[in-house]
């Protein structure tokens, strides 16, 4: 597709006969896909005439071709020297460069033909991290999936973030929240008594630093020392009463410690704050049977069920449902849903331990 | 306002009050095993499993006496067959026979225990009167070959193992005796864990060089051997239904969870689905863990299953099952619903807080401060003994946990221990006689702990059956005092045989009324029997 736009976007450049002749066996071998002679053919074309813009690109292209970037670079330059608007010269160059390693280099090029993805992945390598995600942004518009774009939108604002936090630790060491971004990383790192201490830390200079309570409690949660992580919960869950999470993780560690009735009104306000949550809605269900409300244990897991169909959450919403109607002698709906559970399970795999 | 002032609120305050722990810890006198599980670099999977504890009164003085399962020397170089030098005295079992004065006797040699085969790497311990004479016998079980010891009555036993036929290979766990078929006549449950030699040894965790989890090996089946009343025993496994399932089984327990008067079996299995297994009353079982409630979490997930109890924790009448397993999972508690089913009770119970970062191995339900309602205590200890260094929230030492029942709901206490262990067997009895149920744990590569109790105040009562048409033991029988119940049993916990005697507390009770269920199906009933003895009851001949 580019050696046709080629042709078309340097039909107006007329090189010598001689080379002439070399450029169109060139491109029929092209056409013909026998990338070695059209690179022979490109090539001789070159040595009669190497002040053709038009061949010196044709040349690039084929080097490209043979995935032979460094080879492509020097007749893409030469092409640009003869013409410096060539938009095809530059961005088979950007390519060429990018692919090389030169990203600093390669920026320029694709910049002026508007080569977003390219571009994005040149910024992300060469640390212009802001500008990458806002380019990733735009060409992932156009491509939702592409997973090298996925995958470099990661990439690029793992490394901002990692970028900001270091800004963070080396401006105000001291701050609640450079203590709280260390404890991040612990945490991750499960370094769980380091993570608790910088979040305590964190907490000291800031009682009220939004998320650090959550975040404390998680780690609290992670420990089993589960009256602390409530504790921690339940403040994070009074300084933010609109925060869906926290009326979760509080409802989770109260249902962790058998406190069914309290972790069930909790669950449910974290459902009310923000409906369709798989997990929250099958904690809702366990929560609700285990105080008790088989009929919002029920609704729950059949909301489980109709969100998630064929995941393990909706084979534990089936298992759940199944020791439901057990208990009120429903056998035959017991056996449907143990029937479906058994069915998911060899799908995704035979019930083991957590 | 004194209407809400209910008896947990008063026990919780009880219990703030009296800080006092509820055991002493002791160093016994004469009591110097030590468990040989010889941990090497090459991570043997058998190094971490091992070892069981039985409380039993092997020469019927009244004194309970220990036997103890002793696991082999391992070398890095092992190799199938593997050789554990259960020879060299460092490597036996051994049986201490407990003195007047407390201390106790190494009698290994005289009792003629002395060498359980240099094939045999230690596991678990099971205590029935097999051959109904009175005298209490053991049965050990090992990687390799298990052991049936006949005692012989004068403080001797003799290796009757090839005559009985129970010998079986592999790796074998826990065990215990009960009488499925209701002859009279102890019949033998053995668990085996996997298919494992030395030579399919695997090394787990990269970098950390760890044991490897039970699902990187094959599973394997259970032993059931029918007891013929004459010293031998039938292997039907295969009959029976038994070996129906392949499971990773480490512990078993026994109780008639139905009422229809024949013996059900828990087995507890390792990184799967557990197995109750139903006895049909006629030789054969069916395994109905699933359809019954008792097979999985809540979560429809399955547990890494140690230890295992199959008593009556809330007194109502009816058994249910508790399951140590690892840490991220929780002990599983399940409450016996009545007509067959179960219902996963562990955080209702409380276990949800006490037991997600522990990992349980023996385990028991007995009521240490006699006021009526069964505690639990948990061996624990990880698998594996750098899990400190792969996650910093787990100990592969810990300290047990006891927790005390206050209306089926369990709280922790202390239990008097300060040193965490790497605990793995437990056994419960009264150990020195004085109406409270005593602990001895096993621990990896260190001695036995002895937990005496302590605990002052309320009443208590002993039972020993002595059946006449069941079998001697009176094992499957339903007992129940002043409302509380008990399964007689010497089974459970985790590889160790408990005191057949059946422990009730009385609370402030000074009399009860005893209600037993032969498993001949014989109802007896003895009222206004007095508080604080050890009683022996006998089955009347006729019903």
């Amino acid at each position: 597709m580019i050696h046709l736009m080629l042709f078309t976007l340097l039909a107006g450049q007329a090189p010598s006969s001689d080379a002439m002749q070399h450029m169109q066996a060139g491109v029929e071998a092209r056409k013909q896909h026998q990338i070695d002679t059209e690179l022979v053919e490109f090539s001789k074309a070159a040595q009669i005439d190497p002040n053709s813009a038009e061949i010196q690109v044709n040349l690039g292209s084929s080097y490209m071709e043979k995935h032979d970037y460094g080879a492509a670079i020097a007749p893409l330059k030469r092409a640009l020297e003869l013409s410096p608007d060539l938009p095809v010269a530059h961005q088979l160059l950007g390519f060429a460069l990018l692919a090389q390693g030169y990203t600093a280099e390669a920026i320029p090029h694709l910049e002026r033909v508007g080569a977003t993805d390219a571009l994005a992945i040149a910024q992300t390598e060469n640390g212009q991290l802001p500008e990458a995600v806002a380019n990733l942004r735009v060409a992932l518009e156009k491509r939702p999936n592409d997973p090298d774009l996925l995958y470099y939108l990661g990439r690029a604002s793992g490394l901002l973030s990692k970028s900001a936090v270091d800004t963070l630790l080396t401006a105000y060491p001291d701050s609640a929240r450079s203590h709280q971004a260390l404890a991040e990383n612990y945490f991750v790192l499960r370094q769980l008594p380091q993570a608790e201490k910088e979040f305590q830390e964190a907490l000291r200079l800031r009682p009220d630093l939004p998320g650090t309570h959550l975040e404390l409690g998680q780690v609290y949660a992670n420990s089993a020392r589960w009256p602390k992580a409530e504790a921690e919960f339940r403040t994070a869950s009074t300084l933010q009463p609109g925060n869906a999470e926290a009326a979760y993780r509080l409802g989770g560690s109260l249902l962790q410690q058998g406190k069914a009735h309290e972790a069930l009104v909790e669950l449910k306000r974290s459902n009310d704050l923000k409906s369709g949550m798989p997990e929250t809605l099958y904690s809702l269900g366990k929560a609700a049977a285990l105080d008790g409300d088989n009929a919002t244990a029920q609704q729950s897991w059949l909301k489980v069920i109709e969100l998630e169909k064929t995941t393990s959450l909706a084979a534990q919403a089936h298992f759940g449902l199944a020791a439901i109607y057990r208990k009120q002698g429903k056998i035959a709906d017991a056996q449907r849903e143990m029937q479906e559970f058994q069915k998911l399970q060899s799908t995704i795999g035979p019930p083991r331990s957590e | 306002m004194l209407g809400r002032f209910t008896r947990r609120n008063f026990l919780s305050l009880v219990g703030m009050v009296a800080a006092a722990p509820i055991f002493e810890v002791k160093q016994p006198r004469g009591l110097n095993f030590i468990l040989q599980n010889s941990p090497t670099r090459a991570k043997f999977l058998i190094e971490t499993m091992p070892g069981g504890v039985a409380l039993f009164d092997y020469n019927n003085d009244g004194l309970l006496d220990i036997f103890l399962v002793n696991g082999g020397k391992i070398t890095e170089n092992l190799h199938d067959p593997e050789q554990f030098d259960r020879s060299n005295p460092r490597y036996w079992n051994r049986l201490y026979r407990q003195n007047r004065d407390g201390s106790f006797t190494d009698v290994t040699e005289a009792a003629g225990l002395s060498n359980a085969g240099n094939g045999n790497y230690g596991m678990g311990v099971a205590v029935g009167d097999y051959d109904n004479d009175g005298y209490p016998d053991l049965f050990v079980t090992s990687y390799g070959k298990n052991i049936l010891y006949h005692n012989n009555g004068d403080g001797t036993f003799t290796d009757v193992t090839a005559k009985a036929g129970v010998a079986g290979a592999g790796w074998h766990v826990s065990a215990g005796f009960f009488d499925f078929d209701n002859d009279g006549h102890l019949d033998l449950f053995v668990t085996r864990y996997m298919e494992w030699d030395a030579d399919h040894n695997k090394i787990c965790g990269g970098e950390w060089h760890t044991y490897c989890p039970p699902s990187a090996f094959p599973a394997t089946t259970c032993l059931l051997y029918r007891n013929r009343g004459d010293g031998t025993f039938e292997d039907v496994s295969q009959r029976s239904g038994i070996a129906s399932k392949k499971g990773r089984a480490l512990g078993v327990a026994f109780a008639d969870y139905d009422g229809d008067g024949f013996t059900d079996i828990f087995v507890s299995n390792d990184g799967m689905q557990q197995y109750l297994f139903h006895n049909n009353g006629n030789g054969t079982f069916t395994e109905c863990a699933l359809e019954s409630g008792v097979g999985l979490t809540s979560d429809g997930k399955g547990l890494s299953g140690m230890g295992v109890v199959f008593q009556d924790y809330d007194n109502d009448g009816r058994p249910d099952v508790i399951v140590t397993v690892l840490p991220r999972e929780i002990y599983a508690l399940y409450h016996n619903e009545g007509a067959g089913g179960f219902n996963y009770a562990s955080l209702e119970a409380g276990l949800g807080a006490l037991t997600s970062s522990s990992s349980g191995w023996g385990v028991g339900l007995e009521d240490f401060d006699n006021d009526g309602w069964k505690d639990l205590f948990v061996a624990q200890g990880h698998v594996l003994d750098n899990v400190q260094q792969i996650d910093e929230s787990l100990r592969y030492k810990e300290l047990p946990l006891l927790a005390l029942n206050h209306n089926a709901h369990f709280d922790r206490v202390d239990s008097g221990l300060t040193a965490a262990l790497a605990a793995r067997g437990a056994a419960f009895g009264d150990i020195n006689n004085d109406g409270r149920m005593d602990v001895i744990i096993t621990t990896l590569g260190g001695p036995p702990v002895v937990l005496l109790n302590r605990y002052a105040g309320n009443h208590w009562l002993g039972i020993t059956l002595r059946g006449t048409r069941s079998n001697r033991d009176g094992y499957g029988a339903r007992v129940q005092v002043n409302g509380q119940t008990r399964f007689a049993t010497s089974t459970g916990s985790y590889a160790s045989a408990n005191d057949k005697r059946l422990h009730f507390g009385l609370g402030s009770a000074e009399k009860a009324k005893v209600e037993i269920l032969w498993p001949s199906g014989t109802k007896q009933t003895l009222q206004d029997v007095r508080a604080d003895q050890f009683l022996e009851v006998r089955e009347p001949e006729h019903s």
